[in-house]
């Protein structure tokens, strides 16, 4: 009959305190995002995948400038893209090529005919 | 800029002995140099990373 009353006890008590720790657990998780922890970590991952160019950057890699047609930008873009796939380094190459992507979606915002 | 990034942009190892650096350098230069079609900026990366693994190389060697 003890064994019995003391059994019921260990089993009530556990799930107490079980139905307590996903309680608190909850609570930390509402705590974490209101606190802004949370918040930072994923704007800071954002910021990371989304690391883009400035247009300043875009236009100082392939050396132009504001006035710089189109067709001369493209034409700098194919020499250093050639050069480099060549010669000179991947990365150089893959910088040259972000630049032009930066530039084109700048170009294709202003609206100045179709970029090729 | 970081040394691996200097790497990249030679196209060496990070463990480059100079000879490789100065022959990266080169070739690279030449492919982008300023008088060429290249860009000023690109150019002085290409220095600057030149610089950055020299260095960080001759004070490793250095005798002293």
């Amino acid at each position: 009959m003890a064994g019995k009353i003391i059994a019921n006890l260990i089993v009530m008590g556990s799930a107490i305190l079980g139905k307590a720790f996903i309680q608190a657990y909850r609570q930390a998780l509402a705590n974490a995002s209101k606190s802004g922890v949370a918040q930072e970590t994923i704007q800071n991952t954002i910021r990371r995948g989304s690391k883009v160019m400035t247009e300043q950057e875009a236009r100082q890699i392939l050396g132009v400038t504001e006035e710089t047609s189109w067709e001369e930008i493209m034409k700098k873009y194919d020499t250093l893209f050639e050069r480099n796939s060549k010669n000179g380094s991947f990365y150089i190459q893959s910088k040259v090529h972000r630049a032009k992507e930066c530039l084109e979606a700048v170009h294709q915002g202003k609206g100045e005919g179709t970029p090729t | 800029m970081t040394r691996r990034e200097a790497a990249l942009i030679l196209g060496v190892r990070e463990s480059a002995v100079i000879d490789k650096i100065k022959e990266a350098h080169r070739r690279v230069m030449v492919a982008n140099h300023p008088d060429a079609g290249g860009s000023h900026y690109l150019a002085s990366k290409i220095n600057e990373a030149k610089e950055l693994m020299m260095g960080k190389t001759k004070v490793g060697a250095s005798i002293f």
